[in-house]
C-alpha cells in the first residue's frame, strides 16, 4: 500500500518534471527561431543605412556649362550640367578609351549631374573653381566597398568592370571614398537605382493610410461595439450579427482587397493607388478587431459600476457614456492599436488596390499615389540587384521597429490607463 | 413615525410577483413600509428578500427577463405604471448594495456625481457644501476631508461602503434600500454602518436586507420574514422575533434551518 503510494507519488512528480521540459523547449524553440531570424534581417539589412560616396573634384568651368558671364540665379537653374559632369567623371582617367569613359560614367548614380548642381546652387561664386564634391557611388560599387561583392568571379559575370575596380581601388587609395549615414534612404522615394531607392514614399503612404483607417474605424467601431453591448435588445437578430462580426474578423484579408477594387475604385471610381483607398480597405479589416476589443473591454466593466450609476438616478445613455465607456477606454484604445498594427503589416489588399504601382513622388496627402512599407519590401525583394537585397532588410527593420513601438504604446495604455477597482 | 398617533405609510406594496423568465420569484408581497423607520427583511438565502428590494427602486429592470406585477405605491404613485419615470424615481430612492461599488474616481466625483446630474448644484460652493454635508451625515468626514481628490477605490472596505452612503444620501432619497451592506465588512466597520443607519432613519426611510438576524434585531423597528418567494410574516422587529405568529418565522429565528 505505502509502496504503490510512493510509486504514485514518484510518477506524479516525474510527469510535472516532464511537462516543464516540455515547455522549456517549445520557448527555447520559438526564441530560437526568432533570434535567427532578426539576426538575419539585421545581418543583411544594417548596411543599407550606410551609403558610399565617391569624392571627386569638380571644376566649375563657366563655358563646359554654356555660361554666360555673371549669370544670374535662373542661368545657373538652367544651365546644362551635364557636360560638367562628364568631364568630372573623365578626368579621373584622362587616357581612358570611350569604352573605359562609359565606364567611368556609370560608376556613379545616374543622379551625379544634379547631386553637382546643387553644390553649385548652394554657392555660385564655386565658378571658376575647383572643389571636391560628394557623388553617390553606384549601388554595385556601393556593395563592393561594403564587402557584400564577391571581387573574385570572372569579369563576365560580375556587373563592375576590372577597369571599374582599378579606378575605384585608386579612390579608396586616395581616401576619396567614404561611407557615411544614409539618410537619402529615408528622405528619398522609390527608385529603379538601388543606391537612390528610399522608403519616403511608403513610409509616408503608410502613415497615410493608418490615419484614414483610425479616422474611418475607430469611430464606426467604437460606436457599434457601445450599441451591441450596451444597448441592443439580446435576440437572434443580435446574435447573427454578432457571429458575423467574428467570422468579418476571420476573413483572409485579400477578399477586402478584392472588395476595394470591386467597390472603392470600380463603383464609386476613387483615384486608385492612394492610401484613401488603402485606409478604407484596411479600415473595413480593422473594423471587427476593434468592435470585439471595445466589447470585450466593455464586458469587463464590473456590473456593480453600472448598477451604482444607474441607481443613483443615471440614465442608461449617461451610465454608458460617464461610467462605462471611458473604463473600458484602455482596453479599446489597445485594441485599436494591435488592429492598426495589422493593419500596417498587411500587404494583399493593397497590392490589389494597386499600391503596388512604382511610385517614385513622396505623397503629400491621401489622395496621391503611394506605396506602403509592406508593399515595398514587396517591390524590392522582387528586385534582381544586390543593393535591393540589403533594402528589403532594412525596410522591414523599419516595419518592425514601427509595429514594436506601436505595440509598446498599446501595452503603456493598458497599464497606465487602466484602473483598478476593488 | 407616528403623526397623531397614525402610522406613516411611505411605500405600499400591492400584490407584488416577480418572475425570472417562467421561474416565479415572488408570490403576491402585500408590505408596508413605515415613514422613517428602519424595516428589516430576514429570511434564508434565495428567498427573495433582494429581489423584493430591487423592486422598489425597479433596478430589476436592468435584468432582461425579469417582469414584476402588482402595484408599488410610494407617495400616491404606483411604480411600475408606464408613465413613471426611472431616473426621477432612483433620485428620490437610493441605494446601498452588498459589495462597496465606488465608482473608480476620486472621493468628490463620487459624491458630486448624483448631484451633478440631477442639477442641485447651481456653483462649485453649493456643490462643496453637498459633498461636506453628505460626508459628515455618512460619518466619514473626519477620515477624508483632506484627500478629497484622491480614489475613491484606495479606502478600506468600511469607508468605501460608508462613502457609497455618503454618494446615495448625497441627492436627499426620500428612501434608501440596503442589500446587505455589512455583509462584506469586520465587525468594527459594522458597527460603523449600523450606528450610521440609526442616524439617517431621521431624515430617510430605510429598507435593509440582512442575513444576520442580530443585525436586523439591532437596527430595525419593523422586520419581514421572507421564505420561498412568500411574505411569511411581518409586523414590528419585536414581535417578529420576541413572539412570533408564524412557526416557520419561529424556526428561522431560533436558528433551526436558515
Amino acid at each position: 500500500m505505502n509502496k504503490n503510494k510512493e510509486k504514485l507519488l514518484n510518477s506524479r512528480y516525474r510527469a510535472e518534471k516532464r511537462f516543464q521540459f516540455y515547455g522549456k523547449s517549445a520557448i527555447f524553440l520559438a526564441l530560437l527561431f526568432l533570434t535567427i531570424f532578426i539576426f538575419k534581417i539585421f545581418s543583411t539589412g544594417y548596411t543599407a543605412f550606410q551609403k558610399t560616396w565617391l569624392i571627386v573634384p569638380v571644376t566649375f568651368d563657366a563655358e563646359t556649362m554654356y555660361l554666360d558671364e555673371n549669370p544670374s540665379k535662373e542661368d545657373l537653374e538652367d544651365a546644362d550640367y551635364f557636360d560638367l559632369a562628364l568631364q568630372t567623371m573623365f578626368n579621373l582617367d584622362k587616357s581612358a578609351s570611350e569604352k573605359q569613359q562609359n565606364d567611368l560614367k556609370r560608376m556613379v548614380s545616374y543622379f551625379f549631374e544634379r547631386e553637382i548642381k546643387r553644390e553649385l546652387l548652394n554657392d555660385p561664386s564655386l565658378i571658376g573653381k575647383t572643389k571636391d564634391v560628394y557623388l553617390t557611388a553606384s549601388d554595385d560599387l556601393d556593395q563592393v566597398f561594403k564587402g557584400n561583392y564577391p571581387r573574385d568571379l570572372p569579369e563576365d559575370q560580375r556587373r563592375v568592370t576590372d577597369y571599374q575596380l582599378k579606378i575605384f581601388d585608386q579612390l579608396v587609395e586616395q581616401g576619396r571614398v567614404e561611407s557615411k549615414f544614409n539618410l537619402s534612404f529615408f528622405t528619398y522615394p522609390d527608385s529603379r537605382e538601388a543606391e537612390l531607392a528610399g522608403i519616403a514614399s511608403s513610409f509616408m503612404g503608410s502613415i497615410f493610410s493608418i490615419v484614414v483607417c483610425l479616422v474611418i474605424a475607430f469611430p464606426v467601431a467604437v460606436l457599434a461595439a457601445i450599441y451591441l453591448e450596451e444597448f441592443a435588445p439580446k435576440n437572434r437578430f443580435t446574435d447573427f450579427i454578432e457571429v458575423n462580426i467574428n467570422n468579418l474578423a476571420a476573413v483572409p484579408s485579400i477578399v477586402f482587397g478584392l472588395l476595394g477594387l470591386g467597390i472603392l475604385l470600380a463603383v464609386f471610381q476613387l483615384p486608385r493607388s492612394t492610401p484613401l483607398v488603402g485606409g478604407i480597405t484596411l479600415s473595413l479589416m480593422t473594423l471587427p478587431t476593434i468592435i470585439i476589443a471595445c466589447r470585450a473591454s466593455l464586458k469587463a466593466v464590473p456590473p456593480s459600476i453600472r448598477e451604482a450609476a444607474l441607481a443613483m438616478g443615471a440614465s442608461k445613455m449617461q451610465t454608458t457614456m460617464h461610467h462605462t465607456v471611458p473604463l473600458s477606454m484602455p482596453g479599446t484604445l489597445s485594441g485599436t492599436i494591435i488592429g492598426l498594427a495589422q493593419a500596417l503589416g498587411e500587404t494583399a489588399p493593397l497590392i490589389l488596390i494597386g499600391m503596388v504601382a512604382f511610385v517614385n513622388t513622396i505623397p503629400g496627402s491621401p489622395l496621391d499615389p503611394a506605396a506602403s512599407l509592406p508593399v515595398q519590401i514587396y517591390i524590392w525583394a522582387e528586385s534582381a540587384e544586390r543593393g535591393f537585397v540589403e533594402k528589403v532588410s532594412a525596410c522591414i527593420m523599419v516595419l518592425l521597429g514601427f509595429l514594436i513601438i506601436m505595440n509598446l504604446f498599446a501595452q503603456i495604455i493598458r497599464h497606465k490607463f487602466e484602473k483598478k477597482w476593488s | 413615525m407616528k403623526k397623531n398617533g397614525v402610522k406613516m405609510i411611505k411605500i405600499n406594496s400591492k400584490n407584488v410577483d416577480v418572475f425570472y423568465g417562467k421561474k416565479q420569484a415572488l408570490f403576491n408581497i402585500n408590505l408596508d413600509i413605515e415613514e422613517n423607520q428602519v424595516t428589516a427583511l430576514i429570511g434564508p438565502s434565495g428567498c427573495g428578500k433582494s429581489t423584493f428590494l430591487r423592486c422598489l427602486n425597479r433596478m430589476n429592470d436592468v435584468i432582461d427577463i425579469c417582469r414584476v406585477k402588482g402595484q408599488i405605491i410610494i407617495n400616491d404613485f404606483d411604480i411600475n405604471d408606464k408613465s413613471c419615470d426611472v431616473v426621477r424615481l432612483r433620485e428620490k430612492i437610493g441605494m446601498v448594495f452588498q459589495k462597496p461599488n465606488p465608482f473608480p474616481k476620486t472621493i468628490y466625483e463620487n459624491i458630486s456625481y448624483g448631484p451633478t446630474i440631477h442639477g442641485m448644484a447651481q456653483s462649485k460652493n453649493e456643490m462643496d457644501e453637498i459633498v461636506e454635508n453628505s460626508l459628515k451625515k455618512a460619518a466619514l468626514w473626519e477620515e477624508v476631508k483632506d484627500r478629497l481628490h484622491e480614489p475613491g477605490t484606495g479606502l478600506s472596505g468600511g469607508q468605501q461602503q460608508r462613502l457609497c452612503i455618503a454618494r446615495a444620501i448625497s441627492v436627499k432619497p426620500e428612501v434608501i434600500l440596503m442589500d446587505e451592506p455589512c455583509s462584506a465588512l469586520d465587525p468594527i466597520a459594522t458597527a460603523q454602518i449600523e450606528e450610521l443607519i440609526d442616524e439617517l432613519k431621521k431624515d430617510h426611510t430605510i429598507i435593509i436586507v440582512t442575513h444576520s438576524m442580530a443585525q436586523a434585531a439591532r437596527v430595525s423597528q419593523n422586520t419581514g420574514f421572507f421564505h420561498l418567494g412568500e411574505l411569511i410574516e411581518h409586523g414590528s422587529t419585536d414581535k417578529i422575533f420576541k413572539n412570533p405568529e408564524n412557526k416557520r418565522t419561529q424556526d428561522y429565528i431560533t436558528g433551526r434551518f436558515g
